[in-house]
């Protein structure tokens, strides 16, 4: 099961994401409008889709450690906000690039890509408090509050282009785009969240670990808590 | 009665034929290579560094 999700869940990804990205640029016809520009949305879309995925697992993850405190969901907090902001990074860049011949700018404070520049501040601010507080019962309480105070932005940043005039368009859906454009869009949008899940596997292992390895070593901890127990005073399972 | 700029945007028009009102954005691929680009860029760099901090031991021996 290890080797598979190592290497056989990579191969998958990268083939899958590989075919998605050929069928929409070579496959998929141009849009109407935007013409062969429109092919960003290949990438645009997916990244911020699994963006989404992502940090919406960070909030499950962190209201389950509210109601049961586990290493194992804190990690699961951590990996998730960490490869959602790298995910939801890429999909704001490539949104601004997509964003200068399509609306003659890269930028604009329209509602969906305001609300998007909060949320991607919000957990940038909650990676950076984990790495300030040392003691890593008060740090996956603390985040776990944080990473569900910020996840009351994610339905904003969704339905911001239907709740205000938005420049950024309305989602599309299978019914108003041409069926080849939605096949190389679902293709695409699962490579994506495969690879997301390779992330998400890789970097939980990885945060698990430290977890495990701070309990485990009172020299890891503050030096009051050390003092007071160390190891052996965490009343996290 | 047309005003002045609305004659000027008429000369301008007529000075660049082709180059007018065709409704639909024509090439761009420059930006369209440059999200793929820098999209498979932070991918990469993002599972480098996935890789230089991995686990040095099997995170199961201490569970």
């Amino acid at each position: 099961m290890g080797k598979f999700i190592k290497w056989g869940l990579l191969a998958l990804s990268l083939a899958v994401l590989a075919t998605g990205w050929w069928l929409g640029l070579a496959w998929a016809p141009p849009d109407r409008e935007m013409g062969d520009v429109q092919r960003i949305m290949y990438v645009h879309v997916p990244l911020q889709w699994a963006a989404l995925v992502a940090m919406f697992i960070n909030f499950v993850a962190a209201v389950s450690y509210m109601f049961k405190a586990s290493w194992k969901l804190d990690a699961t907090a951590e990996s998730s906000a960490e490869v959602g902001l790298v995910l939801g990074t890429a999909g704001m860049i490539t949104g601004a690039i997509w964003g200068r011949p399509t609306w003659g700018v890269y930028w604009s404070w329209d509602p969906r890509l305001t609300s998007q520049a909060i949320m991607l501040v919000a957990y940038t601010g909650y990676l950076v408090l984990r790495r300030f507080v040392e003691d890593p019962e008060k740090r996956a309480t603390w985040s776990s509050v944080v990473a569900i105070i910020g996840a009351i932005n994610l339905p904003i940043v969704w339905f911001s282009v239907r709740w205000w005039r938005s420049l950024h368009q309305v989602q599309s859906t299978p019914k108003t785009v041409d069926p080849e454009m939605t096949l190389a869009l679902r293709v695409s949008a699962f490579g994506m969240l495969f690879i997301t899940l390779w992330f998400l596997v890789a970097r939980y292992r990885q945060a698990l670990a430290e977890r495990q390895a701070e309990v485990a070593l009172p020299d890891a901890l503050p030096s009051d808590l050390a003092a007071a127990g160390g190891a052996n005073s965490s009343r996290v399972a | 009665m047309m005003t002045l700029s609305t004659q000027l945007l008429g000369l301008l028009a007529a000075a660049a034929p082709g180059q007018v009102g065709s409704g639909r954005i024509v090439g761009g691929w420059g930006y369209v290579w440059a999200c793929y680009a820098i999209t498979v860029a932070m991918l990469v760099l993002y599972a480098v560094s996935l890789w230089v901090r991995r686990p040095k031991a099997p995170t199961d021996a201490k569970e």
